[in-house]
């Protein structure tokens, strides 16, 4: 069954003084299913960012519509938005984008808190994630008082804590070193295992290696696409490597 | 790099900061306005032709030194403010390779720029506005007098030098700051991690003590005359009160609130919460200044208008008699030239005398406990002190046309404050028999609340009178005085020439000889509280600049601060209209918090100001109310205006 539907997205910027006209997305479409595991790859400036904003209902398409187990964003009302955003979609970002006025725990409660649900309730759903992500010791430290890893494993907790539908990550290792990467990307693996749908935007290709799919971005299209299927992470590194050279020397589709 | 290069830039810098600079521009430009103003009219030549205009010369250069040393203070602190924000911007000129003598050059050249504009500006609208100063001044003195258009050479130079030195100090400050910090630190600026902030017990513990103790201290004085000391006391208990409580207490109230998880878990207070806790820690010092500063603008503005306002009260308090004249060791001599040149001088100003009173009188001191007075021979400021003045039964007789005979240990009674209601009363161990207890005595009749407590012993005769006080004081050397009090009337010019020869005549030529005159002190009282009046509000005014200042600064720094938080807020799932919420409880809370405490502050002074305001005679409680309250208000209606203003510079930062 998919769970996210993306048909002819389009978007268009025009500059301030209604001069230019920038084509961020030309013309979109895939689907995802629900379990799936997928990574958007593209170099800068191809609407890997543009895309991730509207999937994100940060940013509005110009035309093209986005269904989320078929229900339509453009039918949500600007004012329900954020609370869409919260109780559907769970986001990690290169920078991690912790309060540093809060400790760990308050990070992770915040999109609860802001649904408005008990504390009681919040605990108990904090403690297997806290487990999970290894972060049990570190609930109580303020984000400044933590590593890189750390700081993007309350992160995750903090997307995964509203139980959402879809898990957006930004360049989630962007500003990890590779051990932490490591970790990372064997934690989404692991969640994606137990049922958790992702999307990861990103330009390393070790990231992308760990995903069940990876889309190719170009040009604001869809360029190509690649299964994972029963290959190895060294062997889809491969086949990423590749395609990315061939991307970049200007090579013909290849189906 | 050529100096025209510097010179461009720093101008660009300076324009491109406008927002930073031009409300500290706008406030030195007040400030420097304010000080010319000052300065100009206290060495005015036109003000030494007025009554009384050595206390109101004394006044105003005071008010100068007042407003140079809360000036320099002020601009000061507003520009460790601009140094901070603009910490970024100067790392990546260092950067960007200019080193830090360039760095040094292109400040310097800045702040050049600045003290021309703001000495320049503030010149040319303090010597505008001097001139209409000086006339609502002389209106409020209600003093006229024909006046050229002047400009005082020795104010000019005076702005201009303590300015520039001003100026030159912040330059030194800011430049010291710089040569400190490498350029990483400079990049990063204000960025770096804040810590959440411990709670303090034990401070918020003390500031309470001290506020309570400052506030009980303020509620409980009844003296008038000790009164000025426990201000004292008591502004400092508040003060440093303030202080704790803001820095400490506040925290320590929103950790507690932080603590009660099922209050602290609800989408609207867990954001306003922690981010009060860290906008206390940042802002609780400057909070508290603007609390203080408030409530000085408050108690300056209340009493100076009050005073201004009832000084025809306080004169006639102060003045039962239209003239006092008193001389010391009367002797029958005396006392006969005294008369004859009162009669004199009204037939020849044709005035009109009435009411009149002249009789001898012995002065003692005593403190009072029951029915028992002590000689006092030190004058002690004491809710127990009375004054006793003994009155011969013949100078009764002639002052009120009353017969009257007593036994050497029979007194007539009279008491300037309620009665004293018994049958005896000693003194010294002398026991006195009381036959009767007067309304009046002469001109004076009593008060609710009276400065000193007077007693008026009418007794047998002078020798009884003798006999008396030097039992009572051991002492056979006392004097007897002699006073005369009266009425006048005739048109305003006679009162006027009357008054001042009789002036002049009896303190020249008769020795040991005071006059008082109603007359003549209301145009010295007109200085004096019209003095207070003027100064009240020009520093009223600085005050309130200051104020508006701190708080600007405030919210714009923590626009900056507060931008990349509601940007990750917005990404989590907060609305905008959720983060508009959370920003109104915060602003509204830190804007509000200071003038919450003023007004507390105030309504808590309010027994010892009018104790104070006693001191001056003013008893017209009423009055004062009122002004305190029109002095909220007004104060209040600015301060939300100010809101507004700076409330919207947030927003525009934020979003």
């Amino acid at each position: 069954m998919s769970l996210m539907e993306i048909n002819n997205l389009k978007k268009v910027y025009t500059t301030r003084f209604g001069g230019n006209q920038v084509v961020a997305l030309s013309n979109v479409t895939f689907s995802i299913e629900v379990g799936e595991y997928v990574a958007i790859m593209g170099e800068s400036g191809s609407g890997k960012t543009t895309l991730l904003n509207i999937l994100a209902s940060l940013d509005k398409p110009t035309s093209g519509e986005i269904l989320l187990n078929g229900n339509s964003f453009s039918s949500i009302k600007d004012g329900k938005l954020s609370a869409f955003r919260r109780d559907h979609l769970g986001f990690v970002f290169q920078d991690f984008n912790l309060l540093d006025n809060f400790n760990l725990q308050d990070n992770i409660f915040l999109p609860l808190v802001l649904a408005g649900t008990p504390y009681r309730e919040m605990e108990k759903r904090l403690k297997p994630i806290a487990k999970k992500l290894e972060i049990e010791d570190l609930l109580h430290k303020f984000p400044y008082e933590v590593s890189g890893g750390q700081k993007q494993r309350a992160a995750v907790a903090r997307a995964l804590i509203t139980n959402p539908e879809l898990i957006l990550a930004d360049e989630p290792t962007g500003a990890l070193d590779s051990k932490s990467t490591d970790h990372l990307l064997s934690l989404f693996s692991e969640i994606n295992n137990e049922g958790q749908t992702v999307l990861m935007v990103t330009h390393s290709v070790k990231a992308a290696s760990h995903a069940k799919r990876v889309l190719f971005i170009k040009d604001g299209e869809v360029f190509h696409q690649i299964y994972k299927g029963s290959m190895t992470n060294e062997l889809m590194y491969q086949k990423i490597t590749d395609t990315l050279t061939l991307l970049a020397t200007g090579g013909k589709r290849i189906d | 790099m050529t100096k025209s290069f510097y010179l461009k830039l720093a101008f660009s810098n300076v324009r491109k900061n406008a927002r930073l600079f031009a409300p500290y521009i706008l406030m030195n430009i007040g400030i420097i306005t304010m000080f010319y103003i000052m300065h100009a009219i206290s060495v005015n030549e036109g003000l030494n032709t007025m009554p009384g205009s050595d206390s109101l010369k004394f006044m105003l250069s005071f008010g100068t030194y007042v407003i140079a040393i809360f000036s320099a203070i002020f601009m000061f602190y507003t520009n460790s403010f601009l140094i901070k924000r603009r910490k970024k911007e100067i790392g990546l000129y260092n950067i960007l390779g200019m080193g830090k003598r360039h760095i040094g050059i292109m400040l310097l050249l800045e702040s050049m720029i600045i003290a021309v504009i703001c000495i320049g500006v503030g010149l040319i609208s303090g010597m505008v506005l001097s001139k209409l100063m000086y006339l609502i001044l002389l209106k409020i003195l209600s003093f006229s007098v024909t006046m050229g258009f002047t400009v005082s050479i020795s104010s000019i130079t005076l702005t201009i030098l303590f300015f520039s030195s001003v100026f030159f100090v912040t330059l030194i400050y800011n430049l010291g700051h710089i040569h400190l910090s490498n350029p990483i630190q400079l990049l990063k600026g204000s960025a770096v991690g804040e810590k959440e902030p411990k709670t303090k017990w034990i401070m918020t513990l003390l500031g309470l003590v001290a506020l309570g103790a400052g506030y009980f201290l303020a509620l409980t004085v009844e003296e008038p005359l000790q009164a000025l000391l426990v201000f004292f006391v008591a502004v400092i208990l508040v003060m440093i009160g303030t202080y704790f409580l803001f820095i400490a207490g506040s925290i320590a109230a929103l950790k507690l609130l932080k603590k009660n998880k099922a209050f602290y878990y609800k989408a609207n207070h867990f954001t306003s919460i922690s981010g009060m806790i860290y906008r206390m820690k940042q802002n609780a010092v400057g909070l508290a200044n603007i609390c203080i500063l408030s409530t000085a603008v408050l108690v300056t503005l209340s009493t100076t208008v009050s005073l201004y306002i009832g000084m025809e009260d306080v004169l006639n308090i102060q003045f039962p008699s239209d003239v006092y004249i008193r001389n010391y060791d009367a002797e029958a001599n005396d006392i006969k030239v005294i008369n004859d040149k009162v009669d004199l001088l009204a037939e020849k100003n044709n005035i009109k005398i009435t009411d009149r009173y002249g009789f001898k009188y012995m002065y003692i001191s005593t403190l009072k406990s029951d029915h028992q007075l002590k000689y006092d021979i030190q004058y002690d400021v004491s809710s127990k002190r009375v004054d006793i003045t003994f009155v011969t039964a013949s100078d009764y007789e002639q002052l009120s046309g009353e017969n009257l005979t007593l036994d050497p240990d029979q007194i007539v009674l009279f008491t300037n404050s309620e009665n004293y209601g018994f049958d005896q009363i000693k003194l010294e161990g002398q026991t006195l028999n009381i036959v009767n207890e007067l309304d009046h005595f002469g001109g004076i009749t009593k008060a609710s609340q009276p400065l000193n407590t007077e007693y008026y012993f009418i007794v047998k005769d002078e020798k009884t009178m003798i006999n008396l006080v030097e039992t009572a004081t051991k002492k056979s050397d006392r004097l007897i005085d002699y006073q005369l009090t009266f009425n006048n009337s005739g048109n305003n010019a006679d009162l006027s020439r009357f008054n001042q020869e009789l002036m002049s005549d009896l303190t020249s030529n008769i020795s040991s000889t005071s006059v008082r005159s109603k007359l003549l002190a209301k145009s010295d009282f007109f200085s004096v509280y019209g003095g207070f009046f003027f100064i009240g509000i020009f520093l009223g005014a600085l005050f309130l600049m200051a104020t508006v200042m701190i708080i600007y600064y405030k919210q714009i720094s923590e626009g900056y601060d507060d931008k990349i938080r509601f940007e990750i807020m917005q990404k989590v799932g907060m609305s905008m209209t959720e983060i508009k919420r959370t920003i109104k409880t915060q602003i509204v809370m830190v804007f509000f918090l200071p003038l919450l405490f003023a007004i507390i502050h105030i309504a808590f002074a309010f027994n010892v100001i009018t104790k104070l305001l006693f001191l001056f005679s003013f008893t017209n409680i009423p009055l004062f109310i009122v002004c305190t309250f029109a002095t909220i208000l007004a104060f209040g209606l600015i301060y939300l205006l100010v809101y507004f203003l700076t409330a919207r510079a947030y927003y525009r930062i934020v979003k």
